[in-house]
């Protein structure tokens, strides 16, 4: 049976043998799908400007080729993320990426849960997995997957080993 | 003591937050006759000169914002770059000093979990985390706010001078409250439509043109623009 629409988010070399076997097993199980790999794409590092919020509200101020994936993101069901890893954590490669969500938040804020988090800028509820090679700290990744889902009102699948990806696929 | 200071921070030193929060840092720190040096990875041409002060110095402290739920990606870049190197030359600590937007310390938990992880991989000890939320509208609210915002900053500083480490009640008085009270939460509530308001302003004063809630990656059907597929 084939599940929904899926976006692959790749940060690792395209020709690694792992992330292609990931993707393959990935994108086997969905509908629809689409990979972007960011070593094909420009993009900058968040320069912490808020403009995304405050001045040009849900539009980067840096013109890159990162809005394409913001739109790509709000267009399938469920992105999965596939990061190499530093220090037990996502590397900066990945973090960079992540970090460049911010327009999907609007500045405003509300309670969820006894918490304060901002208010979505789109009526979506976002899925998100990671895949992750390397040295990952499992239970960490899985830990920050469901507070970096949250903040975006959205739900994690978790954070898997990359040799894992048939098991995302399941998720997704 | 002698203090290195590298601020994690993505904004330029001239608009950061965190640049004033270490301002407000050393101000306390400085005062029985300590001393800092500062470096700020925003500018890269310092990298190589913080890199080295984390090989030598004892007593090295790290502020940063909060950002996505961990640190931000600049300084992960800086810290891999780090824990390639040769193991440090000084034995001593990494402590960190780390604010945040919302006004709950348990938003910064996340990282904090990390954070306690980093210094055993950098080969030194860890001295502790000095969370406080509320900061986002530091350059937002005008002076005289901003100096009250900074005070718990510049406490926290005279204390770390003593204590040489972020541990214990003295830190933990001078920290956001973990959760919001039911009061607070009341209150938020309540207020919420003059929060939108101050934030129009602060938002047209800034030159936007549009609502703070806009859509611009999709149509008013909902649907993502055409053009873009």
């Amino acid at each position: 049976m084939k599940n929904g629409s899926l976006l692959v988010v790749n940060t690792l070399p395209k020709n690694d043998p792992a992330v292609q076997a990931a993707i393959g097993a990935l994108t086997a199980k969905a509908e629809t799908g689409e990979v972007m790999h960011t070593e094909d794409m420009k993009i900058q590092p968040c320069v912490g400007c808020n403009f995304c919020w405050l001045k040009t509200p849900g539009v980067c101020a840096i013109r890159d080729d990162y809005e394409a994936l913001l739109r790509a993101l709000l267009r399938y069901d469920t992105a999965v993320l596939i990061a190499g890893t530093a220090l037990g954590f996502l590397d900066h490669r990945a973090k960079h990426i992540v970090d460049r969500t911010l327009p999907l938040a609007t500045m405003y804020t509300h309670v969820v849960d006894g918490q304060m988090r901002h208010i979505p800028r789109y009526d979506k509820r976002f899925r998100f997995g990671l895949l992750y090679a390397g040295a990952g700290e499992r239970e960490y990744l899985t830990y920050w997957m469901k507070r970096f889902a949250l903040n975006l009102g959205g739900n994690s699948l978790g954070a898997f080993p990359i040799e894992e990806a048939g098991e995302v696929s399941l998720c997704v | 003591m002698r203090l290195t200071i590298i601020s994690g921070a993505v904004r330029h030193q001239s608009k950061s937050n965190t640049a004033k929060i270490i301002g407000a840092f050393r101000q306390g720190f400085e005062a029985g006759g300590n001393t800092t040096k500062v470096w700020f990875l925003s500018d890269r041409r310092q990298w190589d000169s913080a890199r080295a002060a984390l090989q030598t110095e004892e007593n090295v402290l790290f502020a940063l914002p909060l950002y996505v739920e961990n640190v931000p990606g600049i300084l992960l870049e800086f810290l891999e770059g780090a824990a390639a190197d040769a193991p440090p030359q000084a034995c001593g600590r990494l402590s960190f000093l780390l604010q945040g937007g919302f006004p709950e310390a348990s938003q910064s938990r996340c990282c904090e979990k990390f954070l306690k992880t980093l210094p055993g991989k950098l080969g030194r000890e860890y001295g502790g985390t000095f969370i406080h939320g509320e900061m986002f509208g530091l350059s937002l609210l005008g002076e005289k706010r901003a100096k009250a915002m900074l005070k718990p900053f510049a406490e926290a500083g005279r204390r770390f001078a003593q204590a040489g480490r972020f541990q214990g009640a003295d830190f933990a008085n001078l920290s956001s409250p973990e959760y919001l009270s039911e009061k607070q939460i009341r209150q938020s509530r309540h207020f919420r439509p003059a929060q939108k308001c101050l934030l129009t302003v602060i938002a047209r004063r800034l030159g936007c043109k549009t609502r703070l809630d806009a859509r611009p990656l999709i149509e008013d059907t909902g649907k993502i623009k055409s053009s873009e597929r």
